[in-house]
C-alpha cells in the first residue's frame, strides 16, 4: 500500500462535509419527488455525490500515493486544537452574554480573533494565524473604533507575520493605507462607516 | 455583416466616452501591474475589486474587469522574459524561450513579439466574439431548461477535467461548490437551506467572501510561506524591433496560437493558462524551428503569447451569450453582473445592447491601450518588481477588509472571509483546486432552478435530457471527457501540458 496522505485527508475533509450536509438537509427539508422537487432535493443530489466522490477519493488514495503531509509536531497539533477550543469557547459563552457584546457579531470575531492568536503561537500557524487575526481584528474594530483605528491595527498585526517588516515599514504602511482609503472609500465611494472612533 | 458593423459602431460609441475609456485604461495598468508582480493574480484582484465597482455603472464595472483580466495576460510575458519569473500561471511557459532569448540579447525582440503577437490575436478575437456573439444567443434562445441544465453540467465536468491535479479532487471541489450555492434562501419554496438561524446567510453564502478568502487572502499566507526570490534586472532590454528574419518565423506561430487560443478559451474550463500550455506544445511539434526549442526560439514566445491573450478575450463568449462561466475569473464577472441586477444569459444582448457592444468594443481598445502602456514602458513596469512583497501585502488585506465590509456594512462578511481564508489555505495544502468549486458555487443555484423546471415539465422523467437530441449531443461530450480522463495516457498527456 502506497498511502496518498493529500487524498486521504482531503477525502476525510470532503466526507465531513457531505454527511453533516446531507444529515442536516434529511432533517429540515422536503425532498419531495423528481417530479415535483422538494428544498431538498437538489441538496441531497450533491451532498450524496459528494460523499460518493470522498469515498472513490479515499479508496485511491489508499494506493496512489506516496504523497506525504508533513507530519504535525504535538505543539502543532496542540496549537490548532486550543485555537479552536478557543474559538468556539469564547463565541459561544460571549453570545449568551446580556447587553452590547453578545450583538453585532461581537462575540464570532472575538472568538475567531482569540482562536487565530492562539494558533500563532505555533511558528508553523504564525503566517495563517496572524493574517487571519489580521482581518477578523479590522472587523472587530471597526464600527466601534472608525476606519482608521481598524486599519492600523489590522496593518499592524498583519505585519509581524512578515519577519523582514520593519518597524518604520509598517508606520509607512499605515499612514500610506489610511490616505489611500480615505480617498478610495470615503471620498469616491463614500461608503457608510466611520472614520473616527464611536463613544 | 451590415449588422455587425452598425452594432460594433454602436459598441464603439459607448466604449468612447471619456469616463468608459478611463476605467478601461485604469483597468488595464492594474492589470498590467498584477501580471509583472507574482504573487498576486487577476481573480484575486477582481474580487478585490468587486465592490468597488458596484457604485459605478455596469458596462463601465464590466469594461474595467474585463481589462484587469486580458492586461495581466500583457504584463505576465514582461517579466517572463526579462527575468525568469512568471508573473502569471499564463505566462510560465513564455519564460522557456522568452528567457533565454534574453540571455542571448534579444530581450527586445521578445517583447516585441509578445505585444504585437497578443495585440494580432486580441483583434482577432475581439471580432470573433462579436461575430458569434449574436449567432450563439440565437441558438440560446432556443434552449429548453434541459439543454441548460446538460450544457452546465457540460461546463462543470469539463473545468474539472481541465484542472490541474487530479479529476476526482477536482469533480468533488466542484460539488461542494454546488452544495455552497445551496445554501440560503430556496427560490420556490421560500425555506431557509442551512441557513442555521443567521440572516445573513438567507441570501446564500456571499460571493465575494468565498473568492476573496480563497483566492486573496489564502495566496496572501500562501505567499509569505514561500521564501522570497526576485533578482534585479541585469538584462538589457536592446532593441524593440524584429529582424526581418524573427517577422518571418513568428507569423506562423501568432496565427497558430491565435486559433489555438480562441479555441480553448470557448471551452469551459479552459482559459489563458491552458491556452498558453498547449500553443507551446503544438509550436514544439509544428514549427521549422523545433529543434531549437529550449534554446530561445521565438516560436515559443510568439504562440504560447499569442494564445493567452485569445483565449482571455475568447473565455467572454460563454459568458455574453450562454451566461455560463468558462472560469474562475468568469465567474467572478458572473457575481459582478448579478450584484448589478443584470441576469447573464442570451437575453443580455437584447437587454444590454450598450454592456454587451460596449465591452466588446472596449476590448480592442483596451488591446491598442496596452501595446501603448507596454512596449515603451517596460522600464516602468520592471522597476514594480523592486516593491517588496512585505509592502504588497497588508495593502490587499486592507483592500479586501474594507471591500468586503462595504458590500452590505456587516462585519460578518469580513468573518466569513477570514473562514473562508483558512479553508482556502487547508484545501492549497492538500492540493483541492479552489477554482473549480467557484464555478460550481456560481452555477449550482442555476442548475437547481433548470433541474426543476425541466423534470417538472417531462413529468419526473429523467430520459428526456438523453433524448433531446442538443441535451443529448452535450451529454455525450461530457461523459467522454470523463472517460477520456480515466485512460492513463491521455491523463499524463494532460499532466505534461499543464505542469509546463
Amino acid at each position: 500500500m502506497r498511502l496518498n496522505a493529500k487524498d486521504l485527508a482531503s477525502a476525510v475533509l470532503l466526507m465531513t462535509v457531505a454527511i453533516i450536509g446531507f444529515w442536516i438537509n434529511a432533517e429540515d427539508h422536503a425532498i419531495g419527488t423528481a417530479r415535483r422537487m422538494g428544498p431538498g432535493y437538489m441538496p441531497m443530489l450533491a451532498f450524496g455525490i459528494l460523499a460518493a466522490l470522498a469515498a472513490t477519493t479515499f479508496l485511491l488514495g489508499l494506493f496512489n500515493g506516496p504523497d506525504p503531509l508533513v507530519p504535525w509536531t504535538q505543539a502543532e497539533l496542540l496549537a490548532v486544537l486550543a485555537g479552536i477550543a478557543a474559538a468556539i469557547g469564547i463565541t459561544w459563552v460571549l453570545a449568551l452574554q446580556p447587553g452590547i457584546i453578545s450583538r453585532n457579531w461581537y462575540p464570532l470575531g472575538l472568538g475567531l480573533f482569540a482562536g487565530c492568536l492562539l494558533m500563532s503561537v505555533a511558528p508553523r500557524w504564525r503566517k495563517l494565524g496572524l493574517i487571519t487575526a489580521g482581518l477578523i481584528l479590522f472587523g472587530i474594530v471597526l464600527e466601534v473604533g472608525g476606519l482608521f483605528l481598524a486599519i492600523a491595527l489590522c496593518i499592524g498585526l498583519a505585519a509581524t507575520a512578515d519577519e523582514t517588516q520593519t518597524v518604520k515599514g509598517a508606520i509607512g504602511l499605515i499612514l500610506f493605507q489610511i490616505v489611500l482609503c480615505w480617498f478610495v472609500f470615503i471620498y469616491e465611494l463614500d461608503i457608510r462607516v466611520s472614520i473616527w472612533p464611536q463613544f | 455583416m451590415e449588422m455587425l458593423i452598425d452594432n460594433l459602431a454602436h459598441g464603439f460609441g459607448v466604449a468612447f466616452s471619456l469616463k468608459n475609456l478611463a476605467f478601461c485604461l485604469l483597468g488595464c495598468l492594474i492589470g498590467t501591474a498584477i501580471g509583472v508582480l507574482p504573487g498576486i493574480g487577476p481573480v484575486a484582484t477582481i474580487s478585490l475589486l468587486l465592490p468597488i465597482t458596484f457604485g459605478q455603472e455596469a458596462t463601465t464595472a464590466i469594461i474595467m474587469l474585463a481589462g484587469i483580466y486580458y492586461g495581466a495576460q500583457y504584463g505576465g510575458s514582461t517579466t517572463s522574459i526579462l527575468l525568469n519569473l512568471p508573473g502569471e500561471v499564463s505566462s510560465v511557459v513564455t519564460t522557456l524561450e522568452g528567457y533565454k532569448m534574453a540571455r542571448n540579447g534579444r530581450a527586445g525582440a521578445a517583447l516585441a513579439v509578445a505585444a504585437i503577437g497578443s495585440f494580432f490575436a486580441g483583434t482577432v478575437s475581439t471580432i470573433l466574439v462579436a461575430a458569434s456573439g449574436p449567432l450563439l444567443t440565437e441558438i440560446a434562445l432556443s434552449f429548453g431548461p434541459w439543454e441548460y441544465f446538460s450544457l452546465m453540467l457540460l461546463g462543470l465536468i469539463i473545468s474539472a477535467v481541465l484542472a490541474q491535479g487530479s479529476v476526482l479532487k477536482a469533480i468533488a471541489m466542484v460539488t461542494l461548490g454546488v452544495g455552497l450555492g445551496l445554501v440560503g434562501t430556496d427560490v420556490q419554496t421560500g425555506q431557509q437551506r442551512f441557513t442555521f438561524g443567521i440572516p445573513e446567510l438567507s441570501d446564500g453564502i456571499g460571493f465575494v467572501s468565498i473568492a476573496m478568502g480563497m483566492f486573496g487572502i489564502a495566496e496572501i499566507i500562501l505567499n509569505l510561506e514561500r521564501p522570497e526570490a526576485r533578482e534585479a534586472l541585469r538584462t538589457k532590454v536592446g532593441s524593440l524591433w524584429l529582424t526581418k528574419e524573427e517577422w518571418k518565423r513568428s507569423t506562423p506561430s501568432v496565427l497558430r496560437g491565435t486559433a489555438l487560443g480562441s479555441v480553448l478559451g470557448i471551452l469551459p474550463g479552459g482559459g489563458a493558462a491552458l491556452a498558453s500550455f498547449g500553443s507551446y506544445m503544438m509550436e514544439r511539434r509544428m514549427s521549422k524551428y523545433g529543434h531549437e526549442f529550449g534554446t530561445g526560439a521565438i516560436e515559443g514566445v510568439a504562440g504560447p503569447e499569442s494564445a493567452n491573450n485569445a483565449a482571455a478575450q475568447t473565455s467572454f463568449i460563454p459568458l455574453l451569450t450562454l451566461g455560463i462561466p468558462a472560469n474562475a475569473v468568469m465567474a467572478l464577472m458572473v457575481g459582478a453582473l448579478i450584484i448589478q441586477g443584470i441576469q447573464p444569459g442570451p437575453r443580455m444582448v437584447e437587454a444590454q445592447p450598450d454592456l454587451f457592444w460596449g465591452l466588446i468594443a472596449s476590448m480592442w481598445i483596451g488591446n491598442v491601450m496596452l501595446l501603448v502602456i507596454n512596449l515603451p514602458l517596460i522600464g516602468m513596469w520592471v522597476k514594480l518588481l523592486e516593491v517588496p512583497y512585505r509592502y504588497l501585502y497588508p495593502s490587499i488585506l486592507i483592500f479586501c477588509a474594507i471591500g468586503v465590509y462595504s458590500l452590505q456594512n456587516n462585519v460578518f462578511d469580513v468573518y466569513q472571509t477570514a473562514l473562508f481564508g483558512i479553508f482556502g489555505y487547508i484545501c492549497a495544502k492538500l492540493r483541492l483546486e479552489p477554482a473549480p468549486m467557484l464555478i460550481g458555487f456560481v452555477l449550482g443555484p442555476m442548475m437547481e432552478e433548470h433541474l426543476r423546471r425541466a423534470m417538472l415539465l417531462s413529468r419526473g422523467d429523467a430520459m428526456v435530457f438523453i433524448q433531446r437530441p442538443i441535451s443529448g449531443v452535450l451529454l455525450g461530450i461530457a461523459a467522454i471527457a470523463l472517460i477520456a480522463m480515466l485512460l492513463p495516457n491521455l491523463r499524463k498527456k494532460k499532466d505534461e501540458a499543464l505542469a509546463g
